[in-house]
């Protein structure tokens, strides 16, 4: 166990091995969730189920089958993806520029440092009543929960990737007649990329947050909506069906966002 | 005000009697506060200079107001009974975080087939938003203390276990050798490598988790409670008294900024020696 087991495991991964030994780890993982599963269809077998409260696997997904079935589900992950990727959009689109003049512009870094830190440390989901408010609860109030979460992420990554930024290649592009136009385009906005998507990873499951709070707060349809009224209404495996969906996604979504970082930019990766 | 930019920075800014580092620290403190003074100042102003529409009048505010509200909710004792259940929840959450997240974490961090077995559900969790089962837990325990406590709970306890593990899983595979070649036994590995490696990982996940749980108190109490600071922030928005709501979140943001800091302080005193770490947010 401990220490010896983890560098048997680095071991087994020769090229020799079998698939077995080089994939234990996943083999692993994929058994211990099956065996959760079983254990939580079984458990009902000893326990009595009291539908009010608890559901089964099996139970679930039929309830799945149903929601997908009818199309509501997809639905209600349509209704929520707007809001989503707008607010993810426009935290890009704002939220990067201005993180790379933040960090290239030493004055603007001082003037905005502070503010924003102060807003990323806030919690500002605390707005959300607020903004729903002011916007309304349909996609311009989501949206813009959305944006205010997930743009500070992509501010501070992107910053941090022009500091730490080869001082030579912007002595290069200088030496070579660059002008300021030159140095941003040919050296900044490329070297922040991988920054900017390590960003992304943090600021979806923050736009995540802010469309699950909207929906919650208010809302007639979207899978946050969704869940909570069948919360409401005692729909124990319809709920789960959707609470399990928005697992699935949020689980592709960042490890998506992983891999891409893996495959686009392995030199980073392999820190 | 030069054009200044990052590369000329170091060097060129040196001024004749004080030096450039300290030149250029006073330089940001200056700029920072007055960059937040002026946005105070010109939010202050607007309903000045632009007029305010009647209906917007009802969910419009200037910072003056909010800090009397505050000032007012304070100086009358209002704040400390919503803010006191809020603040239980939090440490009660953290607590149970800690006391979990650090054993399992260990736990994890030793056993590489513990770890590939629990590594689905850890990632599933910890990429999902845990406002996600909010109306599941309020279904199971109620409106009351313990599903905020349990969305305290599960926010906090990943970026603790995360940070655990990973900080167990980095130690020093030579200097455990070392250690291990002079007769020591499992404790001594753990008390001389281990925890001294993973001290700093965990303080890192403890900042991590304080922000996960303030913000747990927050999204709990907008939902399903009926005390504490956010659900007074929630009446507040619906009987259109922004100032409250601002107030509210001015407590929240500061709290947490203050918690935070502190945390950061220790960080940084335990890693000065250290080379840099990455974050694992």
């Amino acid at each position: 166990m401990g220490y010896l087991a983890a560098e048997n495991l680095a071991a087994e991964r020769l090229p020799g091995a079998t698939f077995a030994a080089r994939h234990r780890g996943a083999l692993l993982g994929a058994l211990a969730v099956v065996l959760f599963f079983t254990a939580w269809q079984m458990i009902f077998l000893i326990v009595p189920l009291n539908p009010l409260f608890f559901t089964t696997p099996a139970q679930i997904a039929a309830g799945f089958t149903d929601l997908v079935e009818s199309g509501d589900l997809l639905h209600d992950l349509a209704v929520s993806a707007v809001p989503f990727g707008l607010g993810l959009l426009a935290a890009v689109i704002i939220g990067v520029p201005l993180g790379i003049v933040m960090g290239w512009r030493v004055r603007v870094g001082y003037a905005l440092d502070p503010l924003m830190t102060v807003f990323y440390a806030s919690p500002l989901v605390a707005l959300a009543p607020l903004l729903v408010i002011f916007f309304g609860v349909g996609i311009s109030g989501k949206t813009i929960i959305v944006f205010t979460l997930a743009v500070f992420p992509f501010i501070f990554n992107a910053a941090s990737g022009v500091r730490a930024v080869d001082r030579l290649l912007i002595n290069v592009v200088r030496s070579l007649g660059g002008r300021e136009r030159d140095i941003y385009l040919k050296i900044l906005f490329p070297s922040v990329l991988p920054y900017v998507v390590a960003g992304a990873r943090i600021a979806v499951g923050r736009a995540l947050i802010a469309v699950l709070v909207g929906e919650f707060f208010a809302a007639s349809e979207g899978i946050g909506y969704a869940i909570s009224r069948f919360g409401d209404i005692f729909a124990i495996d319809r709920m789960f069906a959707c609470i399990l969906t928005v697992m699935v996604i949020a689980v592709v979504l960042t490890e998506g966002i992983r891999w891409a970082e893996r495959a686009a930019f392995p030199w980073r990766a392999s820190q | 005000m030069t054009d200044q930019t990052l590369d000329l920075s170091i060097g060129a800014s040196a001024g004749r009697f004080v030096s450039p580092a300290l030149r250029q620290r006073i330089e940001s403190i200056a700029l920072g506060t007055t960059t937040i003074a002026l946005l105070l100042v010109a939010w202050e102003l607007l309903p000045h200079v632009l007029p305010v529409q009647q209906g917007t009048r009802l969910f419009f505010t200037v910072p003056s107001r909010i800090f009397a509200t505050l000032w007012q909710m304070f100086a009358t004792g209002t704040i400390w009974a919503p803010l006191g259940v809020s603040a239980t929840a939090f440490a009660i959450g953290l607590a149970l975080a800690i006391a979990a997240g650090l054993p399992l974490g260990i736990l994890l961090g030793r056993s590489a087939t513990l770890n590939a077995m629990f590594d689905p559900f850890v990632t599933a969790f910890n990429a999902t938003p845990r406002l996600v089962f909010l109306p599941l837990l309020m279904l199971w325990l109620g409106i009351g203390l313990s599903s905020k406590i349990a969305i305290v709970f599960s926010g906090a306890l990943f970026p603790l276990l995360i940070n655990t593990h990973e900080g167990v899983r980095n130690a020093d595979k030579i200097l455990i050798n070392v250690v291990r070649s002079f007769g020591a036994t499992g404790w001594d590995v753990a008390r001389l490598v281990v925890i001294p490696n993973s001290l700093p990982f965990i303080i890192v996940g403890l900042r991590l988790a304080i922000g996960r749980a303030i913000l747990g108190v927050v999204v709990a109490e907008f939902f399903g409670a009926q005390d504490g600071l956010g659900v007074v922030m929630v009446r507040a928005a619906s009987s259109f008294n922004v100032d409250v709501v601002f107030a509210g979140l001015i407590v929240f943001a500061a709290l947490s900024l203050v918690m935070t800091g502190l945390v950061k302080l220790l960080e940084d005193r335990m890693s000065r020696w250290r080379p840099q770490r990455a974050e694992n947010e």
